[in-house]
């Protein structure tokens, strides 16, 4: 990509821009690897039952006479305490996380938006109430919240879910919010609203398209941050148990064979922190283009 | 873990007067502290031991009854000590004990010329003097003493114990809590405040020279200059212990040559340990077994067939492969080395037969799903792989298994509710006895309860609980007819009631520097070393 102006651009400031144009295409170029990485990894977990060499093992099967054997021909990742290919569990972890990482998105996403641009349109007190109850939300830590919810449920991946979406959603609703205020003042939403077109309408129709673009940004840079809550809530005993296969209770039951079996606790720490590396360039990427 | 248990059962009134006295975290002689490590010479050596918990938690000799049993065995002393290569009470404070021919009065020499750090003789007056304390106080281990009737001086060095029903006294006098022989006119005031704030009034070789709570060098221990078997040959003269929790940093610290004995570390770190130059290795079975406890008594274990199922799930050889070393297969509910141990009772795991009861109760594959909970130490990865795999053989029959590890006063507290419904279906714990007996898993894991204390199956069978109340009597009288009855009942509480599941019985895996001569395990006195028998070498 070449970073120079077009012809009659505005030449105040030339270094500044140019600074700004050179940042911009190198984070193109981490977006594609993020994108990339994201790929593959949704790709791997979708063939998870194809591609991982014991495919039991990422559910309830044990060996124990085969327990913490070093990575191998026959075992790349090695294998755990009670004898499962690490890798195996690795793969269908990918499972857990990707999903937890969706459906937390969506269920947040849809809630925040859809608070956010009705508030911001509706402005007055209906505002003032959404706004004031994300508040509430926003004034928790979101671990800690995340945490008192999960501890009060059963320990389990819908927990996780439901948990990490209620801290999530108020960060949407704030952030549609405040776009969906300045584009209800701009003229197509006035004329809109001249000719009589029910406000439900004008929400979703007109406002609510033109709202979207920073949520999406954010939506994909908070995938990161989704998969690392879920997997702290795991690692903490509070979300996906035994047997399913999940990155941040894998990291949990291995942390103390780090010293002696490294590969129990190093390989799905590598998972969570290329996954969430993956989701931040993306998202970064992303942001970095449209603010274009 | 138990000490959890031993340190709430010890009172909740030893651990307010601990925190009112010692709100300063300092007491006495905290400046004249040795360094942890073990390079002095000969005459000043220090035994740096490291454990993975705090040591004190009550200074009480009568109702101290958790983790500091690892001080206070090396500060008080009882009249016997139990030898597990002999099975018997040995001497200590006494030299010679008789009993009548019923067991039912026991009498006591005692050593001659031994005084206790205060300066006081220990005598006949004396060992009455604290074990009637031991017992008015009630707390801990006192029900060790509950066939004790009177006790009486006969003259110094005499004491005669006249028992409500036979016992065998001079095991119940080796244990490792509530058997201590102290000084009970140490203080003028209040005694158990006395103690607390961090004195000791014990008769044994090592003496408290500071104790500082919450610090990681948490106590330590100087020799008794007076102690009757003198310090003549080689002795360590000072005990730290130095409190790390991190198994990994406390293998860094030997390996370093900075501690002496490391109490605990995971089977992978025991092995490597034993490949290593400066380092020696212990592993000895030890009288502490994990117990899966089920619920009797309410939710869907209340069923007999699918307690029975629950534990033709748990894979008995593969957790004992896992655990490399760190566990063995049970044989029934005693460990092996106590009376009362039946071999060629270990469990196997059967699939296709806990698959059949599950079936019969409408469960199993095809079935009802049905959902367990159970409760396990927070942090034990060895629990942690028997939930693990018992979690994966119950998914494979339709039975999702919830596990929570909990810290113990949390997974204790929820076994005792009063709502039935907040209790677990599976408690997992650990247990050992307090003297070298099984008497202990009886009585107090499956004994009636009300209210609720250790007997977490919940079980109420009172043909059992008069079956358990003779065993104290034929262990002291006839030793085949108590061998009998601890057979009788284990068939009826494992096999009939299913109440419970042995997973396994742990092996002590201990690493020590190679300079620490003459260790050796003594599984009645758990991560207890006898400092004074060691000989510090170069």
């Amino acid at each position: 990509m070449t970073i120079s102006g077009p012809a009659g651009a505005p030449t105040l400031q030339p270094q500044l821009r140019r600074t700004a144009l050179r940042g911009l295409a190198g984070m193109d170029r981490l977006a594609t690897v993020g994108a990339v990485l994201l790929a593959v990894i949704v790709l791997a977990a979708l063939l998870a039952p194809l591609i991982a060499p014991y495919p039991d093992d990422g559910g309830s099967a044990t060996h124990p006479l085969e327990a913490l054997l070093p990575p191998s021909g026959a075992h790349w990742f090695g294998t755990d305490q009670v004898g499962r290919d690490v890798l195996s569990r690795v793969l269908y972890g990918a499972r857990t996380s990707l999903l937890i990482a969706v459906a937390v998105l969506v269920i947040a996403g849809v809630v925040g938006v859809v608070l956010g641009v009705v508030a911001g349109y509706a402005g007055g007190w209906v505002r003032d109430v959404i706004m004031r109850v994300t508040d509430v939300f926003l004034a928790f830590p979101a671990l800690l919240l995340s945490l008192a919810l999960a501890v009060v449920l059963q320990p389990s991946v819908t927990t996780v879910i439901v948990a990490i979406s209620v801290t999530w959603w108020p960060w949407y609703a704030r952030l549609t919010a405040s776009v969906a205020a300045s584009v209800s003042t701009r003229g197509f939403v006035d004329s809109a609203r001249c000719l009589g077109v029910p406000a439900p309408v004008i929400v979703f129709r007109h406002v609510l398209p033109n709202s979207l673009t920073p949520v999406l940004v954010q939506l994909s840079l908070d995938g990161g941050g989704v998969i690392l809550t879920a997997a702290a809530l795991s690692y903490l005993g509070l979300g996906a148990h035994e047997p399913t296969s999940e990155w941040g209770l894998m990291v949990q039951q291995g942390q103390s064979l780090f010293t002696t079996d490294w590969w129990v606790v190093t390989c799905p720490g590598v998972a969570i922190l290329i996954t969430a590396f993956a989701f931040n360039v993306l998202g970064e990427g992303l942001r970095a283009r449209l603010a274009r | 873990m138990r000490w959890h248990k031993r340190l709430l059962a010890a009172g909740a009134v030893a651990v307010v007067a601990l925190t009112s006295a010692c709100g300063g975290g300092k007491v006495r002689g905290a400046e004249d502290s040795p360094q942890p490590g073990t390079s002095q010479s000969a005459a000043d050596a220090t035994f740096t031991y490291v454990p993975n918990l705090d040591v004190v938690t009550d200074w009480d000799p009568a109702s101290s009854y958790s983790n500091e049993i690892i001080a206070m065995e090396n500060v008080y002393e009882s009249l016997t000590r139990y030898n597990p290569q002999t099975k018997k009470a040995e001497p200590r404070l006494a030299t010679s004990w008789t009993s009548s021919p019923d067991g039912k009065e026991w009498t006591f020499t005692l050593r001659p010329g031994v005084q206790f750090h205060t300066g006081k003789p220990v005598d006949a007056a004396a060992v009455k003097a604290s074990i009637e304390r031991t017992i008015k106080v009630g707390q801990g281990a006192a029900y060790i003493w509950g066939a004790v009737d009177t006790i009486e001086a006969k003259d110094a060095t005499t004491v005669v114990f006249k028992l409500k029903y036979p016992t065998a006294l001079d095991l119940v006098a080796s244990a490792g809590y509530a058997s201590y022989i102290y000084d009970t006119t140490a203080a003028t005031g209040d005694l158990g405040k006395w103690f607390n704030e961090g004195h000791d009034a014990g008769s044994g070789p090592y003496t408290i020279d500071s104790w500082q709570k919450g610090q990681e060098t948490e106590l330590t221990l100087k020799k008794f200059d007076g102690y009757w078997g003198g310090w003549s040959g080689q002795h360590y003269s000072k005990i730290a212990f130095r409190v790390t929790p991190e198994l990994t940093t406390a293998w860094q610290l030997l390996q370093r040559g900075e501690v002496s004995f490391v109490q605990r570390l995971n089977s992978q770190l025991f092995q490597q340990a034993s490949g290593t130059a400066n380092v020696q290795t212990s592993q000895t079975p030890s009288f502490q077994n994990l117990l899966a406890l089920f619920n009797t008594e309410s939710g869907p274990l209340k069923d007999v067939r699918l307690r029975q199922a629950v534990q033709k799930a748990i894979d008995y050889d593969g957790l004992v492969a896992a655990l490399k070393g760190a566990g063995e297969q049970a044989s029934g509910l005693v460990p092996d080395g106590l009376l009362g141990f039946t071999a060629g009772q270990a469990p196997k795991q059967d699939l296709p037969g806990a698959e059949a009861l599950l079936k019969e109760a409408g469960y199993g594959p095809g079935g009802k799903p049905l959902d367990l909970t159970l409760t396990y130490a927070q942090g034990d990865s060895d629990q942690e792989v028997l939930v693990t795999l018992l979690t994966s053989a119950l998914d494979k029959l339709n039975v999702k298994l919830t596990a929570k590890p909990l810290q113990w006063t949390t997974q204790w507290d929820q076994g005792k509710s009063k709502d039935t419904s907040k209790r677990q279906d599976i408690f997992v714990m650990y247990w050992y006895p307090d003297y070298a007996d099984a008497y202990s898993w009886f009585v107090n894991v499956f004994r009636s309860a009300d209210p609720i204390s250790f007997n977490l199956s919940y079980m109420k069978n009172d043909g059992i609980d008069k079956e358990i109340d003779k065993l104290p009597e034929l262990t002291a009288i006839d030793k085949a007819g108590a061998e009998q009855a601890y057979a009788d009942l284990q068939t009826k509480i494992i096999g009939e009631q299913a109440a419970v599941a042995v997973p396994y019985v742990q092996n002590y895996q201990r690493a020590y520097a190679k300079s620490v001569q003459g260790y050796a395990d003594n599984p009645a006195y758990p991560n207890v070393v006898f400092v004074y028998d060691l000989k510090p070498g170069a």
